[in-house]
């Protein structure tokens, strides 16, 4: 990435021109609390079926277990989402050395970088869940997605991947993956649904 | 309707694409007939009740699954990978 | 505040100190919270709320609920204008505005009630009878006199300005019904944690509860129910959904309702919907949607002030409106009788009991002797009199005797019929059930119990002893620990002795069978009599039970009488069946979010706002706006933009988005095996670093998809797709891989949304790339020649793809950057394209370049078309198996004179061409046995400066020089063309490989 760094070409945000920070929807106290997230590093990891590598590859690189079903592990840094049968989705918070990560991955797995790929973000807040009932045809209850399970679905009509992080102080916490030619319709999907709730949209 | 994912779980019908029939197997390889494979590609059976089926999970994770399905009730007895049974097969 | 003068002065669940003003038909009103606008008008006198359908006969409340078939109205105005709601259902709100319909000019005094005069002409089936002769006739004098007379309510002709909403729940107990046995069952399975949901259509729950004057455990009915709704809404797992209406039952435990959330207020609040349509997601549901009284068919039952016994009593006691001072009850069974009661405890006097029934119990007696009511036992109603509003009825003994009684008030009450429209929808069929006259749900779908009336079992003591045990149940299937049971509550006595009356037989006047529909006794004795005997047929004979109430109050008494015509018994002559949607649900409530520019998903090329700051054009192409072209201004038409972008290419460089094709990267040990397999030439050959042309066929022969494929590494490739089928390649991929050859080593995702690609194309193309690509890369003509593909990096060190490839038959690039520098990409493109004139292109441009050049795509890839016909045969190797092969050899398919690719040129170059042209030999006719083959794509070609095409021919390729006529009789006509090689531009490509 050294290399990089000294390029004049700068990457334009997936939702640039599609999100601002503020503040929709009625007055108030937020009701959701919408944060995109910029610069992350994301990459497909698939490998034949039965191989026993990937998961000790995974663990020693970025010290995280490789999920077996719908789940995501997570670190402060990185993460590994289940996505479909012997495939991952291996996710870093920041760009910075993410290259050279998927290279040590490439021995263990076929390694696909999507970081530019989809546009990603985080929602929040104590009405979250009915927001995302607008769109979302899998069960969001605690009972049946808990902290940290993951989905490969679709919201109204997009394709997406999700997951619930560690609860915050306003209830459950998701980060949704969405294609990145699809950002705004799920925007204004999103922001139609949360209007009511009152939303606050804060960028990366 | 909806269809038990092995991977994803139960999911809505709209998640899925429906193919067909799971039973013909292509007359693979250079030695095939062609009286073979235009019985793979056109002719089928259409059961009342019973049907294994296959359905791709496309807005999941991309598993093409066997359904066995009744056709007249929509009941879903038995979902499994398409993969699998090939892999079954074989063996 | 206007005197409300038929509103009694206390009682009914009305808040007296919210009071409301509305108008209907332009006159002003007032009600009270808690009102419906049936309740609100009643309360004012009003009594005439329509005209009927067909004989526009005044008509007006018959019920106080959703199966009403009279009072429906338009209701708000200008873009909410909403036609055909129910005035029952309609919740009162302040300034509500409503017009009655279909009358005209006014609603007192309409003018085609003189249909009422021709109405011999307007039996069942008229439509199919009177206006058959002559054809002519039918659009210019029928049509529009029906239309003017029959036909409902006006829709608004603007856009709905309100937001819909779309959601989906999951639950493991739904709820249907907020009646005494709903709630039961939402309480019993709440209490035991399981998720439930329960729905109400009304917006005040509690069902039969708020209409009638009853005790449970020795108190009023309304105590109970203020603490069943206290504990629901105590239980975190309860979800309770007043105004919500299940309309549907679908596989797998999945029903659909629409809730109003904000009908009840004249404008949605701010960021609101005006209603939400949910899918409901439930592990078990309880039905328990209550039952729907039924009217007796008698001479004049149409006479606005006829109203249902049960609808009575809901108005007096759930509303505190007399709907009448002076009644008379017309009733089958006990029913009547409580309706006896409640007036007469309202003030009203009840002036007359007629009582089919001839054994008359004495405890009713003594009640009419109280309540100073002349009782007529087994006698019957046999017509109505009055104008607008009833004044007096026929009362007929069993010994024929008539007498006429004044009044302005009948209810009539002939038992109940479940609401189990529901359990109806798939595929159950309703059986007969003898002791209540009724039909009852038959075989339930999985998942589903029906608890209380809804069942058959109408006293509230099985309503809440049903509703508790189901409710119970229900969540013990669902895996919870079933809570403590409470005892049943008890309820004060009810009894019912029904014996129901289908049909009075009289000499004055109409009975209505189907008020809605204008469907009398005699429609459906008449479709009896013309062999319409099956109810189905009936139903579309007469139009009986069709329309907003779906025959709600009509169904039965319809089969009754039919019955009846053929001598069998109900349960033989069958029952219809009935569908989705149990009530009308307004389309916006199914597609929320989904209409106008968010109808479907638009996918938007990384490159997009480029284009756009280029002033691009831009067309759908599948879910991606690309762009089309760009204009300059000043510039004349389309068609001279284009002629610019193209030349600007050919004789320099032009720029073009690709980032839209579809790019599957394809690892593992079998990867060059699997391309064989699905491509129809070979792949185990390309040396790494290098792209090839490749075509994949369905399994039927015909071509699926077309594209470049590149090899990356021994085991890496990356496969591009048509920016249409990108979906469609993929998951056929899939299907090879899993469901075919699982065995061959081989990882694939798709990694078209990763990278941002353009098409640099044209002489200086290379020229314009060295700029960009950095200085360590040689893309010489020799280190980089046509269809090299290598990693390399741009801009100082962003990671890159670049092939050497061409659609425009120039000297062309592609240069793929990650996503977000695409952006970033194009402006560096742009600035180090400017001294060679760089410019941008779309669409239009690469498709005349690509015509020019004779590449078959698209419009000639039409799924019906083999890659013989596209004259790419030869590169189906014979020496592999691959995905359509065999089909591709089938005699039909490989005929010499099978139309395929040439190209076509007009004789007279200031001709103009049509795609979808037909090729006839000169001096033939136009005619299908003539027909040659037909047009695929055409497209002006500013190099040789006339119109050129492409298209299939029979023996197309033999038959170079000849002249055909392209006939196309809805366009130009006829132009005659001169067959040629589809390469029309340097045709030896030596640019390509400059
Ligand atoms: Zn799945």
């Amino acid at each position: 990435m050294a290399e990089q760094a000294k390029s004049i070409w700068r990457p334009r945000s997936a939702w640039a021109g599609i999100v601002e920070a503020g503040q929709i929807g009625v007055d108030g106290k937020p009701g959701v609390t919408a944060l995109t997230l910029d610069d992350m590093g994301f990459a497909t990891l698939i490998v034949p079926p039965g191989s026993p590598d990937l998961a000790s590859a995974t663990k020693r690189m970025i010290g995280l277990d490789l999920p077996k079903k719908a789940f995501v592990s997570l670190s402060s840094t990185h993460g590994v989402a289940w996505a479909g049968a012997n495939h991952w989705l291996l996710f870093a918070r920041q760009q910075a050395g993410f290259v050279d990560l998927l290279q040590s991955f490439s021995d263990h797995a076929a390694v696909s970088d999507q970081s530019h790929a989809r546009a990603a973000l985080t929602v929040s807040g104590p009405r979250v869940r009915e927001v995302l009932a607008k769109g979302a045809m899998v069960d969001l209850h605690s009972s049946v997605f808990p902290v940290g399970a993951t989905a490969l679905t679709s919201f109204a009509h997009v394709h997406v991947q999700f997951w619930r992080t560690d609860d915050g102080p306003d209830g459950p916490i998701f980060e949704i993956l969405v294609p990145r030619s699809m950002a705004g319709s799920f925007w204004s999907w999103f922001a139609a649904s949360a209007a009511e709730f009152n939303c606050r949209i804060d960028r990366d | 309707m909806r269809i038990a994912c092995p991977h994803c779980g139960l999911r809505d019908v709209q998640e899925f694409v429906y193919l067909g029939d799971a039973a013909p197997q292509r007359p693979d390889g250079l030695a095939a007939t062609e009286a073979a494979m235009f019985e793979y590609v056109y002719l089928r059976d259409n059961p009342r009740g019973l049907l294994e089926e296959l359905w791709y999970h496309g807005v999941g994770c991309r598993a093409w699954l066997v359904v066995r399905r009744d056709t007249l009730t929509h009941a879903i007895e038995y979902v499994g990978l398409a993969k699998s049974r090939k892999a079954g097969a074989a063996a | 505040m206007r005197k409300q003068l038929h509103r009694l002065n206390s009682g009914g669940l009305i808040d007296r100190t919210q009071a409301l003003c509305f108008r209907f038909d332009g006159k002003n009103y007032d009600g009270f919270a808690g009102d419906t606008l049936a309740s609100a008008l009643l309360a004012n006198g009003v009594r005439l709320f329509g005209r009927s359908f067909k004989y526009h006969r005044p008509r007006g409340l018959l019920s106080a609920g959703p199966e009403e078939p009279n009072a429906l109205v338009e209701l708000r105005t200008g873009a909410r204008r909403e036609p055909n709601t129910r005035a029952t259902v309609v919740e009162l709100f302040q300034n509500l505005e409503a017009t009655s319909q279909n009358r005209w000019p006014s609603l007192g005094f309409d003018v085609l009630s003189l249909n009422r005069l021709a109405a011999p002409a307007l039996v069942a089936g008229f439509y199919y009878k009177t206006f058959m002769w002559p054809a002519r006739f039918w659009e210019k004098l029928y049509e529009p006199l029906i239309r003017r007379a029959a036909g409902l309510g006006r829709a608004a002709a603007v856009e709905d300005p309100d937001h819909y909403d779309k959601a989906f729940v999951f639950c493991d107990v739904l709820v249907i019904g907020a009646g005494p046995a709903g709630l039961s069952a939402a309480v019993a399975a709440g209490r035991s944690g399981a998720r439930v949901i329960i729905c109400d259509e009304d917006f005040r729950l509690g069902g039969r509860l708020l209409a009638e004057r009853r005790q449970i455990d020795g108190r009023p009915a309304a105590d109970w129910l203020a603490a069943i709704l206290a504990e629901l809404a105590s239980l975190s797992e309860v979800r309770i959904m007043p105004r919500t209406s299940v309309f549907g039952l679908y596989d797998h435990g999945i029903y659909g309702a629409v809730e109003r959330v904000n009908d009840h207020v004249a404008v949605p609040p701010a960021h609101q919907p005006r209603q939400r349509g949910w899918r409901i997601y439930a592990k078990r549901a309880i039905l328990a949607a209550g039952a729907l009284e039924r009217p007796i068919v008698f001479p004049g039952n149409d006479r606005p002030g006829v109203m249902l016994s049960g609808a009575v009593r809901a108005y007096v006691n759930r509303f505190g409106v007399l709907p009448g001072r002076e009644a008379v009850v017309f009733t089958a069974g006990d029913g009547g009788w409580a309706t006896v009661r409640d007036l007469t405890e309202a003030g009203a006097h009840v002036a007359a009991i007629v009582d089919a029934r001839s054994e008359i119990n004495p405890e009713s007696k003594t009640m009419a002797l109280r309540v100073g009511a002349r009782l007529f036992a087994g006698s019957v109603v046999e017509a109505t009199h009055g104008g607008q509003a009833l004044r007096s009825v026929t009362v007929r003994d069993a010994s024929g005797k008539r007498a006429r009684l004044a009044c302005d008030l009948l209810a009539v009450s002939n038992g109940w019929n479940p609401t189990l429209h529901l359990t109806s929808h798939q595929n159950g069929k309703p059986v007969w059930e003898e002791t209540i006259q009724s039909f009852v749900p038959g075989r339930l779908p999985p998942g589903l119990a029906v608890a209380g009336s809804a069942a058959g079992r109408f006293t509230l003591a099985e309503a809440l002893r049903d509703g508790a045990r189901l409710g119970r149940e229900a969540a013990v299937e669902v895996g919870f620990a079933a809570a403590a049971a409470d005892p049943v509550p008890a309820t004060d006595a009810e009894t019912d002795g029904l014996a129901p009356v289908w049909r009075v037989r009289g000499n004055r006047g109409k009975a209505f069978v189907d008020l809605q529909n204008d469907v009398t006794d005699k429609d459906v004795e008449l479709a009896a009599r013309e062999g319409f005997r099956s109810i189905e047929h009936l139903k579309r004979y007469t139009t009986l039970g069709m329309a907003t109430d779906q025959g709600k109050t009509s169904n039965l008494a319809g089969l009754a009488i039919m019955a009846e015509q053929v001598g069998k018994a109900i349960c033989e002559t069958g029952t219809t069946t009935f569908r989705p949607p149990y009530t009308p649900v307004a389309i916006g409530a199914l597609a929320g979010h989904h209409r106008g520019k968010d109808f479907r998903p638009v996918r938007l090329a990384p490159t997009h706002d480029w284009s756009r700051e280029q002033g691009a054009v831009f067309v759908e192409t599948g879910q991606w706006l690309r762009a089309q072209y760009y204009p300059k201004p000043g510039e004349q038409d389309w068609l001279a933009t284009i002629n610019r972008e193209v030349l600007a290419t050919r004789s320099g460089v032009g720029l073009c988005d690709v980032s839209t094709l579809g790019k599957i990267d394809i690892q593992g040990s079998d990867a060059a095996e699997f391309l064989e397999r699905v491509y129809i030439n070979g792949w185990k050959t390309l040396p790494i670093g290098k792209a090839r042309y490749g075509v994949m066929l369905r399994e039927d022969g015909f071509v699926m998809d077309d594209g470049t494929t590149s090899r990356l590494g021994e085991n890496h490739f990356l496969m591009t797709t048509t920016t249409i089928n990108a979906a469609k390649v993929m998951q056929h991929l899939e299907f090879c891989h899993q469901v075919l050859w699982p065995e061959l080593d081989l990882r694939m995702v798709s990694v078209s949304e990763q990278w941002a690609q353009a098409a640099v194309a044209g002489p200086r193309s290379r020229e314009v790339l060295r700029r960009v690509v950095d200085a360590k890369h040689d893309i010489s003509n020799e280190a980089f020649p046509y269809l090299a593909a290598g990693e390399i990096t741009v801009g100082g060190g962003i990671p890159a793809r670049l092939f050497r490839i061409s659609f425009s038959g120039e000297l062309a690039y592609e240069l793929a950057v990650p996503a977000g520098y695409g952006d970033a990409m194009m402006h560096a493109l742009m600035a180090a394209g400017e001294p060679y004139g760089i410019t941008p292109y779309g669409l239009d441009g690469l498709n005349v370049m690509r015509i020019e050049k004779g590449h078959a795509i698209g419009t000639e890839s039409n799924g019906q078309t083999t890659a013989r016909d596209l004259g790419l045969g030869r590169m189906m190797s014979s020496k592999k198996d691959f995905i359509g092969r065999l089909m591709a050899k089938r005699e039909a398919l490989v005929q010499a004179d099978r139309p395929s690719l040439v190209g076509f040129r007009p004789v007279d170059t200031n001709n103009r061409l049509w795609a979808g042209a037909h090729f006839i030999g000169i001096g033939r006719a136009a005619k299908t046995e003539n027909d040659e083959g037909y047009m695929t794509s055409v497209a002006y070609s500013p190099n040789l400066k006339h119109w050129i095409g492409l298209g299939f021919l029979k023996n197309g390729p033999t038959r170079i020089g000849e002249r055909i006529q392209a006939v196309d009789p809805v366009r130009n006509g006829e132009v005659e063309v001169e067959v040629c090689s589809p390469i029309f531009f340097d045709p030896e490509g030596t640019r390509l490989h400059g």
